[in-house]
């Protein structure tokens, strides 16, 4: 995201209430929802889910799906903590083992 | 036999016998009562409310309990401060940051259960919906067996041991040895029964 845009979103209210609320936090840093393999969850499964949640399509999906599979993890989104949450809160409704944390 | 699920006409059709349904349904009850919000739970004001809600649960699932109190104690007398299997429900989220991960434990969970209960209670009613002696689903009453159906594999999977990719093979091979009428043969069973519903759904409901 260019910088820019930051430096003007900075001075929005909401912007404004995240550092507040995390003021050790940047704000230029994004935030990410990571998926970890389990040896529950089935392949079809974790796709559907990809796929109904995000509205990611098929092969990104799927891609996705593979990388949790035999990388052991994925990032599945990337944004504002706040968001992050969001998405780590309906993953874990779906019975995925999410989790987020700041991209480092 | 059973047969799994398949689309039809827009929607989810599968042929599953009174035992099938029962054994399944009795499952979902259990992992229900389980991840229910804590203040819907009886007696839930001293002590650990979660063995007063595993109490008397023995009978249901067809002799398979997810119970903790129900499983094999190892190096026993130290009570579990939290059921293994509430943790893979609801898992530590942030694994950086112990404080980040508490706060969001505490906004998230009674919420996360609260949806799993209902998603639950949809799935049970929704096993029960004949038409010519088979089970058939909209689609969401669908989503909500095959969400339901995860949430049950977790907490059998939890109960058998699972943690690993190949811990299945393992206890494939540790229960070959066992008699066919032991418990862990059965459950074993049973998961396997359940993935197999499951990957059929999941196939079915696949965009």
């Amino acid at each position: 995201m260019p910088s820019a845009l930051s430096v003007t979103v900075s001075v929005a209210p909401v912007e404004q209430e995240s550092v507040a609320a995390d003021a050790a936090t940047e704000p230029d840093v994004p935030w990410i929802t990571l998926v970890w393999n389990d040896p529950v969850n089935l392949m079809s499964y974790v796709t559907f889910v990809f796929q109904t949640y995000f509205g990611y399509s098929k092969a990104k999906a799927e891609r996705l799906m593979m990388d949790v599979h035999t990388k052991g993890r994925a990032v599945v989104s990337t944004g504002a903590r706040e968001r992050m949450e969001t998405d780590t809160e309906a993953l874990q409704g779906y019975g995925l083992w999410a989790t987020f944390q700041k991209d480092t | 036999m059973a047969r799994g699920f398949k689309k039809r006409q827009g929607r989810y059709v599968a042929r599953l016998d009174a035992v099938e349904r029962g054994l399944v349904v009795g499952l979902m009850e259990q992992v229900r009562d389980l991840v229910q919000p804590a203040d819907t739970t009886p007696d839930a004001e001293d002590g650990d409310e979660f063995d007063r809600i595993v109490a008397g649960l023995g009978g249901v699932g067809m002799g398979v309990s997810l119970a903790a109190d129900d499983q094999v104690q190892v190096g026993g007398g130290v009570p579990a401060p939290r059921d293994p299997a509430l943790d893979r429900i609801f898992p530590t989220a942030n694994r950086q940051d112990d404080q980040v991960a508490a706060e969001f434990r505490q906004l998230t969970e009674e919420g996360l259960r609260a949806r799993k209960t209902r998603n639950l209670d949809t799935a049970i009613a929704a096993l029960g919906h004949l038409e010519d002696q088979k089970v058939t689903l909209d689609h969401d009453q669908a989503v909500a067996l095959v969400v339901a159906l995860t949430d049950v594999r977790l907490v059998l999977g939890e109960r058998l041991g699972l943690r690993q990719d190949d811990d299945l093979d393992l206890i494939e091979e540790q229960v070959s040895s066992l008699e066919e009428d032991d418990p862990a043969v059965y459950a074993l069973a049973v998961y396997d029964f359940l993935t197999w519903l499951q990957e059929t759904l999941a196939h079915a409901l696949l965009p």
